[in-house]
């Protein structure tokens, strides 16, 4: 328990000291803090670029609310920050095997299924802490520009999102566990990405797996209705799995 | 008494390549244990099997009494491994890097403290406070050799420890292992011979996966030495080398500056009474005629054939 205890500390710090703490939360705060702005003022700067015709354009479409701002931050969730999760992730376990940490690491005691659940927790919790960080940027940016900002429909999107970030970096646990190369882990992660937003597409799917998650933070940033429940349930459930079956791949590999 | 390695018809293979064959290995409690062969010989896949890195294919190793096929966190608590290129944290200093280390074990805070100082100056690295990213590749070894020593193992074993370092870095490495001696196991291997004629007691070496020899170092070398024969005589010694060469049983003769010859024989009796009878039917005198001792490295060479080094 110690070793494991001594790993976390050193996953934790080597977050904090090197490009990983400003990757994900730099790309997260950015978006933070100019969603709102661009929610509110993207019209007005259409209109003074786009002459007359999209003068008139403009008029057609309804003023902007604190939900388009909403709207903005759950885009850049899961369009822009999930690739950039799986691409980082691709070489959670393999670059330790490349670089041979890990072999002076598991000669220690410390055992392969320590190694692989302390990666993965440490790495959700820092995703977990980076959105709220950004969510609560977002929050108050939306309540400063809009004036108004209801914190249920952010919140909930932004939780939905976080339990598909989560499964995500289980997946990318599990594939940097099964493959040497980070870059084949990610093709392989992007690919799975899009049968789950394909799946997403089903009903049934939709209710109980976590392809419900695919949409439901954009639905519910937009102040829409989603059942998230079952979803964020099953993807909890599928994201300890695949961490479990991260670990014993891991065991049968020769290092 | 428990050895603190025993390898029983250890083979592992790799597709259709085997690289280890059926090797037996014993390595006493207390000793310090050279494991040298060429490179390719299998040393670094034996060194990943004693760790738990790698699996064999058949076979059975046990470390510190236990099999390695089932060893757990208490097994590895006691061992300390360098392996040939140590992977560090880049970002750490060394003195983080011990510190994470002793952590790994589970070290107390005052333990820990004492030990990191003083491996630290073991290693040289006292008053280095850069990142490891930016060592030199014998800096690196020599933390590699200090990070195998924060628990104060009861098996040390260490890939290729000196084959990076400079003279002096060398000779610290091996006066540090070498001040282990009865106290820790020490298993290391190398293919620099004088390194294990220094400060090894007993040596196996492997070649193309097998143990061609293991035995004590005194031991091994006499049982070869045996199959050389070292002879002066007062003159004409050119004659007599040249006739000596002749004979079947003279695998290769050397001639000393002085009337010195020395013979590497293949049948040591057959040599025992031809050599006098040789002398003395060219009316020489004879001043000496004795076994003659080989190094380790002639013994080396002899075992695993001189055109792989």
């Amino acid at each position: 328990m110690s070793g494991f205890a001594a790993f976390v500390r050193k996953e934790t710090t080597e977050i904090l000291r090197t490009w990983r703490i400003w990757v994900l939360p730099g790309m997260l705060l950015m978006f933070a803090v100019t969603g709102p702005f661009l929610a509110r003022y993207t019209p007005e700067i259409i209109g003074a670029v786009g002459g007359s015709q999209a003068a008139a354009l403009l008029k057609a479409i309804p003023k902007p609310t604190y939900l388009d701002s909403y709207a903005q931050w759950a885009k850049n969730l899961t369009q822009i920050v999930l690739f950039a999760v799986i691409i980082i992730y691709g070489g959670l376990i393999s670059s330790e095997r490349k670089s041979g940490t890990a072999v002076l690491v598991l000669t220690k005691p410390v055992s392969r299924t320590a190694f692989v659940v302390a990666k993965a927790l440490v790495h959700s919790l820092f995703l977990a802490l980076a959105v709220v960080l950004g969510t609560l940027v977002t929050w108050g940016g939306t309540a400063l520009v809009f004036g108004t900002a209801a914190g249920g429909p952010l919140w909930s999107s932004a939780m939905s999102w976080l339990a598909f970030g989560v499964l995500f970096i289980s997946i990318m646990t599990l594939l940097s566990a099964l493959l040497g190369s980070q870059a084949g882990a990610a093709g392989i992660g992007l690919g799975v990405f899009a049968i789950i937003s394909v799946a997403g597409l089903w009903e049934p799917l939709t209710k109980y797996s976590p392809a419900g998650l695919a949409n439901a933070p954009m639905v519910l940033a937009a102040g829409g209705e989603s059942a998230i429940l079952w979803p964020m349930v099953t993807s909890l459930v599928v994201s300890c799995v695949l961490v479990a079956s991260a670990a014993w791949a891991f065991k049968t590999k020769e290092l | 008494m428990t050895p603190a390695v025993e390898i029983r018809r250890l083979t592992k293979t790799y597709g259709h390549k085997r690289a280890l064959d059926r090797v037996d290995l014993r390595v006493e409690e207390g000793s310090i244990f050279g494991f040298l062969g060429p490179n390719g010989a299998g040393k670094t896949t034996t060194l990943r099997i004693l760790t738990g890195l790698a699996r064999p294919t058949k076979g059975t190793v046990r470390v510190l009494g236990h099999d390695v096929a089932t060893a757990d966190n208490a097994v590895r608590a006691d061992i300390g491994f360098l392996p040939d290129v140590p992977g560090f944290y880049e970002w750490m200093t060394a003195e983080e890097f011990l510190r994470f280390a002793g952590g790994l074990f589970g070290i107390g805070r005052k333990v820990l403290d004492e030990r990191t100082g003083v491996l630290l100056e073991l290693a040289g690295l006292t008053d280095i406070t850069t990142r490891i990213g930016g060592y030199s590749r014998g800096m690196k070894q020599r933390l590699g050799v200090a990070q195998a020593l924060i628990n104060a193992p009861s098996l040390l074993m260490l890939d290729e420890p000196t084959s990076a370092l400079d003279p002096m870095g060398r000779k610290d490495v091996l006066d540090m292992l070498q001040s282990l001696r009865g106290r820790t196991t020490v298993f290391f291997s190398t293919h620099i011979l004088a390194d294990v004629e220094r400060i090894c007691d007993t040596v196996a070496i492997l070649d193309h996966g097998r143990v061609v020899a293991q035995a004590p170092i005194d031991e091994l070398k006499a049982r070869y030495g045996a199959e050389k024969v070292v002879v002066e005589v007062g003159e004409g010694a050119d004659e007599l080398a040249a006739a000596i060469g002749a004979e079947p049983w003279a695998a290769k003769v050397e001639r000393d500056t002085n009337d010195t010859i020395a013979v590497t024989v293949t049948d040591a009796d057959a040599a025992s009474r031809a050599i006098p009878a040789m002398v003395a039917a060219r009316r020489l005198p004879l001043h000496r005629m004795e076994a003659g001792e080989m190094g380790l490295e002639e013994v080396f060479v002899q075992l695993v054939g001189g055109g792989q080094q």
